[in-house]
């Protein structure tokens, strides 16, 4: 326990921190929404003299893009890239760190296991993350409930935010993957950073062109919010998918790290 | 001198994983072109009339998608953050690193000054940003050539990578300025590239909704806008600015790093 709390304590200015971020963010892109509405007015009645069957082909469903689900759809893009960011960091600098900070031999000389060291440090990074994303979701209901001119469904708004939670699982997890696997990582954020990014990049070039393949390779677009709008429910096999590739990474981890040559300081 | 190579060689492997991944990034996103050309021009033209913002959300901006130009200007924004990125993360790396990893004491009990030692690490970092210029360049004029089938791009390629090498002056300088101001050099290349995120965040705001425009010399991704830049070549205005911010950022890394203490 003393591990997790310790981890706790360190990384509680820096949570902080992300949670007015990843809250920032949303705000901003909210307090946009009455200005948008106008414009969907005029999508609306141009898009009403097209054929629905062309409609369809383009992917654009009337009811459920020009609501501010869909709005919260379109900023969640930015949300779940910060979130990534802060969640990929926690996972890799939390193992890290040790090494990097030379203190591996300290901590490995104390009378606990190595698995015990792992699971400690994981778990405290997953509590903060779901602290995170806890008093994120409260703020932005909040802010949601303000500028939304029309009655919203709070189930289809929490099911919206808590996909940054399961985005951040599947980077958590990798990001402990990563601590593991690079030998000497001496800045998390030059590892981590790129990293997001580039499933960021994957994720969005396969939006724009509707290619459904790239759907399976990157945790962004795992949750399709559409989906999620008209079902009020999650695709359960893209859930399934994120729990494999999770299960895998931290598995993994734990059998690396309880074997690597722990480099001592000297 | 010593201090250069001494740095091109620490950073040679991460030069080389950037490099590749530039290929790839640029490779991949073309290779999307040739997929996107097929669905026909109609759909395009209908896009094109869309509000602004609903264009922005949908994630098409403008670009005549049907031509490999307008789609390398769609995939432009994607390789300035990369770019952005990697100029933010050397020019921290090449101030913070001495004080991250301890070894501050150990080079400046060598006969260099603060000055010329940093000078030497961002000239370094200079060199790096080139490289790393000519093989998105090189990469950028080979791949959109190869699915190009109308009119050659190239005018248009080097325009844009020209307009990317101001942004990656700009964003080095943010990380080494950073890492020179700030005192606790682990978080460095956080606070770096938060700014960074912040800016390229703001970019999007700002194309959301155009009374935010004034915002937009906060953000240097709006300098440098792969639609403007098609149409208009590069905007002098914002060229010079870039260099104003850039020598700015780099003078104060020298004034600050050169006084304050370090931390050993």
């Amino acid at each position: 326990m003393n591990i997790f709390w310790r981890e706790i304590k360190a990384y509680r200015k820096s949570t902080i921190i992300w949670v007015l971020v990843l809250s920032a963010i949303t705000i901003v892109f909210l307090l946009l929404y009455p200005g948008f509405t106008k414009d969907v007015e005029a999508t609306r009645k141009m898009l009403s003299g097209i054929p629905a069957a062309y409609r369809n082909a383009l992917g654009l469903s009337l009811d459920n893009f020009f609501t501010i689900f869909g709005f919260l759809g379109y900023l969640f893009t930015f949300v779940l890239l910060a979130g990534a960011a802060q969640a990929m960091s926690l996972g890799t600098g939390i193992i890290s760190k040790e090494d990097s900070g030379k203190t591996s031999d300290f901590l490995l000389s104390k009378p606990v296991t190595r698995t015990k060291v792992l699971t400690s440090k994981l778990s405290a990074a997953l509590v903060l993350l779901a602290a995170t994303n806890i008093f994120f979701s409260l703020a932005s209901y909040g802010v949601a409930r303000v500028v939304s001119t029309a009655n919203f469904s709070a189930k289809t708004f929490f099911l919206i935010s808590a996909t940054l939670f399961l985005v951040q699982l599947f980077f958590w997890a990798l990001g402990a993957l990563f601590a593991v696997i690079i030998p000497k990582i001496k800045s998390v954020i030059s590892v981590t950073l790129p990293t997001v990014f580039a499933f960021f990049i994957v994720s969005t070039i396969g939006a724009f062109i509707g290619n459904d393949n790239v759907r399976l390779v990157t945790p962004f677009k795992f949750y399709d919010y559409q989906y999620i709008i008209a079902h009020n429910t999650y695709e359960w096999k893209y859930v399934i998918i994120e729990a494999v590739c999770i299960a895998v990474a931290i598995v993994a981890s734990f059998i690396i790290y309880l074997k690597k040559d722990v480099r001592a300081a000297s | 001198m010593n201090v250069i190579l001494r740095e091109l060689k620490a950073h040679w492997k991460g030069i080389l994983f950037w490099s590749l991944g530039m290929i790839a990034l640029i490779g991949s996103g073309m290779a999307k072109y040739d997929a996107y050309q097929s669905t026909g021009q109609s759909i395009n033209q209908l896009m094109a009339q869309f509000p602004k913002s609903v264009q922005i959300i949908l994630g098409i901006s403008g670009f005549d998608l049907t031509t490999a130009a307008g789609f390398y200007g769609l995939l432009f924004i994607y390789i300035a953050i990369m770019a952005a990125i990697h100029a933010t993360l050397i020019g921290s790396d090449m101030i913070a690193k001495e004080e991250r990893d301890k070894t501050s004491e150990f080079l400046f009990s060598k006969p260099i000054s603060r000055a010329k030692a940093i000078t030497g690490k961002l000239l370094a970092g200079f060199v790096i940003l080139v490289i790393f210029n000519l093989v998105t360049t090189l990469s950028s004029i080979y791949m959109v050539q190869y699915f190009n089938k109308g009119a050659s791009a190239n005018h248009d390629i080097l325009l844009l990578m020209a307009g990317l090498a101001f942004l990656q002056l700009i964003f080095f300088s943010v990380g080494a300025a950073v890492a020179g101001i700030n005192k606790h050099q682990k978080s460095s290349a956080s606070i770096a590239t938060s700014v960074l995120l912040l800016t390229f965040i703001l970019y999007f705001v700002i194309n959301l909704n155009d009374k935010l425009d004034f915002l937009k010399y906060l953000s240097p991704f709006k300098y440098f806008e792969a639609h403007a830049i098609i149409t208009n070549g590069l905007d002098p205005f914002y060229m010079v600015l870039s260099l104003i911010i850039t020598v700015v950022l780099i003078a104060s890394t020298y004034f600050t790093y050169s006084r304050r203490d370090l931390s050993v």
